[in-house]
């Protein structure tokens, strides 16, 4: 299938800052000295770039299908006067944000009010600070003030104490980094750089960064160590990649710094945004107007690396640095129980406000009744005899009233809200004992389980649908070099060599990883010269070690004479084919932005070139190396020449990528002196070019891309993470559905289906990749008809019932292409995609945006009541792990981007299966039982305070103390449900791994409903009965006094709450035990406790 | 793939971070997991009904046993029409040959007292919580202070058994606690019963609170509407066709508030007074437990069932929605 890409891609990044004749010396700055004084031969006139579209480059770097020339040429127009900041270069301006930052939220002063201000912004709180205020009316008072306000207070001050310590901590950090010292550009000097504090460079400001420091701001590079204004950056801190990135100063701002001139140009750029991947500028300089992009800017918190020093102009500060705009946490996510639950809570609001109307108008009716002899009842009475003033009695209807608010109080824990304390208690050990699971540890990256988003640790039991990333996640995103394909012969068998090194100077330089080699092969190479195969192999293996982007970084070991090459990259694959060149012997040495130094088997080539594709040999040849996907490479081949070359590549790439391998083809084409300068002219006029440039770059590129010898192909693992099929097998057996959302290219996403098992031959593919909304429209619907041919086959019965059984069986895969999801996601054609998707067994998605992922999650999560997660592990995956219910970053060798946006983190994409099988389960387990219990036990006390009140003439007197009302869901219950919270488990974690069927009974939702509540309250209801009537009835007429009984009622429920919990309870160890038992004996002597303090009525 | 650099050292820094495995962190404690078999259940079913069975059986006994005869005398006493009228006149006798008991409002009632004064002489004028009962017109403080002190019940009996009299022991009617505890041996009631209307009993003010033991008695409260309180003790032997003849003073005022008082006297056992409720709950929850585990035997018997069996489980059953 035809790639839908563009052939060649052109980028302008760099590509005009070479030809500008011979470039000085190779700076003698670099972090890797040349090892010769002077390559033998070079060629000197060569610059060009040309990067030939890497399919396999994840989309990460933000080449989507979003990025497409149509895009770049969309950012490349002018930025408007409306939505630009001026910045004079060298002249700090005041009118933007300073430098200065701060994350943290209080300062002294605003600390007290602020404070209680957020915490009060929970509902609950504000619920326990009415009831308080009710009860300091002296009318309505019912428990003491002090009592009252006790457990408020105790709340509100240890969450303000933990708030204090956060912020305290930021305060530092933000002092820390604010007092960082960089060198700034003294105003109207030339070259004078000074040290200044971070916190006081302002936009405008000229920096000199050097290697290895951090950069302070978002500035736009002007010049840096290297002649041609390249530099390297980590943006480690940004997302997390540790790879380098290169940054290029425009030329012509790069040759007025080194002449320390450069002060004084007008840059516009547009307003700070969140985009890392997006900048556009333009420069006015000596009345030229330069135009800048993502490539010119470096963000703060990145660091400068491999490149000695670098000067850039402030052009972000502080706040509005891309950093910071970016740092807002991810956005709270509320769990579905709690949502849930906040129905229940309204239905006991309701029933709070029955009992409280029922209350006080029975009231009313009482004292109605007895109108007439209110003024001799002792409580009731109108008038103090003593004093003749009215005491104690409001008339009939504020009566009521004050009966009715009185009521409120000592009904409200019917509201349990030490509940919400009681759930965040729990979600902290369930998050413990999920970090502390040795199933969950990562030995290879060493990373622990993390919770990092407190409050939905129970929906990871209710997920009935996973979104994964691909690359980093199902895969390990390390490439391996697995088998060549070169001139139609197949080096397939490998075995380990131990590496190939290089002398340089009097030292051993090896690269890092050491590829497996064909031994044919090796020795094929070490004849090289001698016959036109062997040459044709060395063009093959020069390809791959010069066909690349990769950065050779050279590190110390332990023994001085060893060095390290390390191959730094954006791609992934690129490496894999850097280091599989190195180890057959062609290791890539340097690379700066003029030439490239390959060392072959011993004898070191310098060849002069940009980027990629031809290369100026010292033998004075020019050779053009392309690599690509294999439907891009044979598009421009000499197909009559080599027919036979070709079918032989072809037949190895079927072979390979039916092996899960991605495959790439190389070519080569020998250009003549003359072809070359006349590609060199054209190319020259049209990367200086104003209008069109990308275009004009393109149709160059285009030019010269034709008659291409096949050289090889590759093939390279993309090895899967441990375990990645046996872990989709199981959710698929739990009835979760895995989707793949991938940036990869169809063929890509569907080889890795079948390496993890979720693609497998027997299901039925279908394929949505169209490139026009009307296209779109006909594939999905006629792929609705023919799943809805193939349900209606299977169940009516005509087929017999063989044939029944198996059409029925036949599963559906759905793989549907990014280009196609531009023209349905968020358009009408959304809903019939929704219908397919639901319909298939699996659903993958490659070529897909960043954005385009979360429009994929909201697709399900907008329509369906069913859980998400998202898991993934990169930039491009923050956006869907926001948008899903629980998202879930990899915290691998890739990103911290993805993790920081994430409620939960962890290692290896496996340990979904424990996490949501075993640990998913019980926390929703776990949880759903204590919400309801929560409910249960409190209704119950209440219902035993309710029936009380009939019998005292409805004045809610009540016989239970108050401390012991108020220590009820404090102390006598509540430890106990918190420790079944944490601790027992319905079923052992072999038995939920064995049978991941048992994860339904979350998806279902069959351990938190409306019935069960229902139950529950009549189960409340029934006790409270027995234990407020079963001592009324035996004290019915007897000498016993208010306390005797109150305790009675008091400790009642206590022993009975706590028995149905300890009935409820599966898996009995000690510490259980210890809370269960311990509780009930804790309540016994607290309320001898309570009646031995003289002042409380049971005293004694 | 070989890794041919060493990473030794900052593997060793790091490795700090694995948890370390314990029965505890791993959720592995060793712990029971009572499985409800049949045998269980059936066995403590069976046990309750055994046990509670005789329980209540013997509470029943020894309620019956338990002699108790109730006069309500409130509307036999009084035979004027102006029933309140009648018992706030100071000047009439109410003496009344007959029989006991009040029922009143409760309220804030329960909170109109200062335990603090109770205590000690030196907290004689702590009178909060005593409203409208804290001080006397002239703003002296009451002693004891409160609405439940100044309602202080106020008939008297005197008792004659077969035409002789018969001593009532009013010591020891009151908690040992409470006389040592919580009424002060050094407190002494003060413009007690001072005020325009009077609710109940005087004091004398010569003895001190911690012997007053007919308002310790009333001061604890009681819980329910209808409630009694101990007057005294008889202890002489009363045989079976005794009569007792009780001469009344019925001062107390339940007219006002439609209240009725009664006397009651009655024996007393282990149990308490005579209610026979306990005994039959106790012999009708076993009797129910008894029925629950036969019936339990009997299903057991007639459709057995092996436990752990996986067929059961709800993907095993037959279900015709599963094929999907």
């Amino acid at each position: 299938m035809a790639s839908e890409r563009p052939l060649l891609i052109s980028t302008t990044p760099g590509a005009s800052t070479t030809d500008d004749g011979p470039s000085p010396h190779p700076p003698a700055a670099s972090l890797l000295p040349p090892a010769q004084p002077e390559p033998p031969l070079r060629a000197d006139r060569l610059a060009f770039s040309v990067e030939v579209p890497d399919p396999f480059r994840p989309s990460r770097r933000g080449d989507g299908p979003f990025d497409d020339p149509s895009a770049a040429s969309q950012r490349e127009r002018e930025v408007g006067d409306d939505d630009s900041r001026g910045v004079v270069v060298g002249e700090p301006s005041p009118e933007f944000a300073g430098n200065a930052i701060r994350t943290a939220k209080y300062s002294v002063l605003t600390f007290l009010p602020r404070n209680i201000f957020e915490q009060f912004r929970r509902l609950s709180y504000v619920y326990f600070l009415v009831i308080t205020v009710l009860n300091q009316l002296p009318q309505v008072a019912v428990f003491g003030r002090g009592a009252s306000v006790l457990p408020l207070a105790f709340v509100l001050f240890v969450t303000a104490v933990k708030d204090a310590y956060e912020d305290f901590r930021r305060h530092r950090s933000d002092r820390q980094e604010n007092n960082r010292l960089a060198s700034v550009l003294a105003p109207g000097t030339a070259g004078d750089f000074q040290p200044k504090r971070w916190k006081h460079i302002r936009v405008g400001d000229v920096v000199r960064v050097a290697s290895s420091e951090t950069l302070p701001a978002d500035m736009v590079l002007l010049a840096t160590s290297d002649p041609t204004g390249v530099a390297h950056v980590q943006t480690v801190n940004l997302d997390g990649e540790t790879n380098l990135k290169t940054r290029y100063a425009k030329q012509e701002t790069q040759v007025r710094f080194s002449q320390n001139g450069g002060v004084g140009s007008i840059l516009h750029c547009e307003r700070p945004n969140r985009n890392i991947y997006g900048f556009q500028a333009n420069l006015e300089i000596d009345g030229k107007r330069v135009s800048l992009g993502p490539s010119n800017i470096v963000l703060r918190g990145c660091e400068l690396k491999n490149t000695t020093w670098a000067i850039g102009v402030v052009v972000y500060a502080g706040k509005e640095t891309k950093v910071m705009l970016n740092s807002s946490g991810a956005p709270s996510k509320r769990s579905r129980l709690e949502t849930q639950l906040n129905r229940e809570t309204v239905i006991l609001s309701i029933m709070l406000i029955g009992m409280c109307t029922t209350a006080s108008v029975l009231a009313g009716i009482w004292l109605l009744n007895h109108r007439g002899v209110l003024e001799f009842t002792q409580f009731f009475r109108e008038k103090d005899y003593t004093t003749g003033k009215n005491y104690n009695y409001y008339g009939v209807g504020m009566q009521i009233f004050i009966t009715f608010l009185m009521a409120v109080i000592v009904y409200q824990v019917i509201i349990p809200i030490s509940l919400y304390i009681s759930m965040e208690l729990v979600r902290l050990g369930q998050a413990y004992f999920m970090g502390a699971d040795k199933d969950l540890y990562d030995e290879s990256s060493r990373s622990k389980f993390q919770c990092r988003a407190l409050n939905i640790n129970e929906d990871l039991g209710q997920i009935r649908y996973v979104f994964s990333d691909k690359t980093g996640t199902l895969t390990e995103n390390k490439m391996l070099f697995q088998c060549a394909s070169i001139r139609g012969v197949d080096y397939s068998s490998s075995k380990d060599t131990g590496g190939y090194s290089v002398v340089v100077g009097d030292h051993l330089w090896t690269p890092k990883m050491a590829v497996k080699t064909d031994p044919q092969l090796v020795k094929l190479l070490r004849d090289s010269g001698k016959n036109e195969e062997a040459k044709l192999v060395l063009d093959f293996f020069l390809a791959l070690a010069a066909c690349n982007t990769i950065v050779p970084l050279v590190l110390d070991t332990r023994d001085q004479k060893q060095k390290l090459i390390d191959y730094q990259g954006e791609s992934p694959d690129e490496q894999a084919l850097a280091y599989a060149a190195a180890s057959y012997g062609v290791v890539l040495v340097e690379r700066t932005s003029g030439y490239i130094v390959i060392d072959v088997l011993g004898d070191r080539q310098s060849d002069r070139k940009r980027m990629s594709v031809i290369v100026g040999c010292p033998d004075r040849t020019i050779k053009l190396y392309v690599k690509g996907a294999d439907s891009s490479i044979f598009g421009i081949t000499n197909k009559a020449s080599e027919l036979d070359t070709i079918h032989a590549t072809e037949a190895h790439l079927h072979k390979y990528s039916s092996l899960g391998l991605r495959t790439l083809v190389v070519g080569m084409r020998e250009l003549s002196q003359s072809e070359f300068e006349e590609w060199q002219l054209a190319y020259e006029n049209a990367s200086t070019a104003v209008l069109g440039r990308g275009n004009l770059l393109r149709s160059v590129a285009a030019n010269i891309e034709c008659n291409i010898h096949i050289l090889g192909a590759t093939g390279i693992e993309d090895k899967l993470q441990d375990g990645v099929p046996e872990a989709i097998e199981s959710l698929r057996e739990a009835d979760i559905k895995v989707w793949i959302l991938t940036g990869d290219k169809q063929e890509t996403a569907i080889s890795i289906g079948y390496s993890c098992k979720l693609l497998t031959n027997d299901m039925m593919q279908i394929v949505i990749n169209n490139n026009s909304k009307e296209s779109c429209q006909r594939s999905l619907v006629e792929a609705l008809a023919t799943i809805k041919k193939l349900r209606a086959a299977s169940s009516n019965g005509t087929l017999g019932p063989v044939l029944t059984s198996e059409t029925s069986s036949v599963t559906i895969a759905l793989i549907v292409d990014g280009n196609s999801l531009v023209y349905i996601l968020e358009t009408e054609l959304q809903e019939e995609l929704f219908k397919l998707a639901t319909e298939c067994a699996v659903v993958l998605c490659c070529r897909v945006a960043p954005l385009q992922k979360a429009g994929i999650v909201a697709l399900i999560k907008n329509r369906t009541d069913d859980m998400t997660l998202a898991i993934g592990d990169g930039a491009n995956d923050v956006s869907m792990i926001q948008m899903a219910d629980v998202g879930v970053g990899i915290s691998g060798q890739e990103g911290r981007q993805a993790v920081m946006a994430s409620d939960f983190s962890m290692g290896q994409f496996r340990f979904l299966v424990p996490l949501l099988l075993v640990h998913g389960h019980w926390n929703y387990q776990r949880m759903s039982y204590m919400i309801l219990y929560n409910f249960y036990k409190n209704a119950t006390f209440v219902l035993v305070l309710f029936w009380y009140v009939l019998y005292t003439a409805f004045t809610l007197t009540t016989a239970i103390t108050e401390w012991s009302s108020l220590l009820y869901t404090v102390l006598y219950t509540s430890l106990p449900t918190i420790v079944v919270g944490i601790l027992d488990k319905d079923l052992s974690k072999a038995t939920l791994l064995g049978y991941p069927k048992l994860y339904g009974s979350g998806q279902r939702e069959e351990k938190y409903n409306l019935n069960l509540f229902v139950f529950n309250m009549l189960e409340a209801l029934w006790q409270s009965l027995v234990v407020f009537y079963l001592p009324y009835f035996a004290y019915k007429r007897s000498t016993i006094d208010m306390s005797s009984l109150g305790d009675l009622w008091a400790l009642a429920p206590v022993i009975v709450v706590n028995m149905q919990l300890a009935m409820d309870i599966i898996r009995w160890n000690w510490i259980i035990h210890a809370f269960v038992w311990g509780t009930i004996a804790a309540t016994t002597i607290c309320l001898f406790v309570i009646d031995s303090i003289w002042i409380l009525p049971g005293y004694g | 793939m070989s890794v041919s650099g060493s990473e030794t050292d900052s593997v060793a820094s790091r490795r700090s971070k694995k948890p370390k495995y314990s029965k505890f962190t791993q959720q592995e404690l060793p712990a029971c997991k009572p499985l409800l078999t049949p045998g269980i259940v059936i066995g403590a079913f069976s046990l309750i009904g055994i046990v509670f069975i005789p329980i209540g059986l013997a509470s029943l006994s020894a309620s019956q046993d338990i002699v108790e005869l109730i006069d309500r005398y409130d509307a036999e006493c009084v035979s004027a029409n102006d029933k309140v009228g009648f018992i706030q006149d100071t000047k009439t006798d109410k003496a009344c040959t007959r029989k006991i008991t009040v029922s009143n409002a409760m309220g804030m009632y329960v909170k109109s007292r200062n335990d603090k004064q109770l205590r000690s002489k030196d907290s004689g004028s702590m009178i909060t919580n005593c409203e409208p009962e804290a001080t006397s017109e002239d703003g002296a403080p009451i002693v004891p202070c409160g609405l439940i002190a100044w309602s202080l019940f106020n008939d008297t009996y005197s008792f004659s058994l077969n035409k002789k009299a018969v001593e009532v022991n009013k010591k020891n009617i009151a908690w040992d606690s409470d006389k040592t505890k919580k009424f002060g041996s050094d407190v002494f009631p003060e413009n007690f019963q001072k005020g325009g209307l009077i609710g109940g009993a005087k004091l004398n003010e010569k003895l001190p609170l911690s012997e007053q033991e007919d308002l310790i008695v009333w001061m604890r409260t009681a819980a329910l509407p209808t409630f009694r309180k101990l007057y005294g003790r008889i202890e002489a032997d009363i045989m079976a066709s005794d009569e007792i003849t009780v001469v009344i003073q019925n001062n107390y005022n339940t007219y006002s508030f439609g209240g009725t008082k009664a006397l009651v006297l009655s024996t007393t056992s282990w149990i308490g007074g005579r209610n026979n409720f306990i005994g039959v709950a106790y012999v009708a929850i076993g009797g129910i437990c008894l029925l629950l585990a036969m019936g339990f035997v009997v299903l057991y018997v007639l459709k057995p069932r092996a436990l752990g069996d996986p067929s059961y489980l709800s993907w095993n059953k037959e279900n015709p929605d599963q094929s999907n």
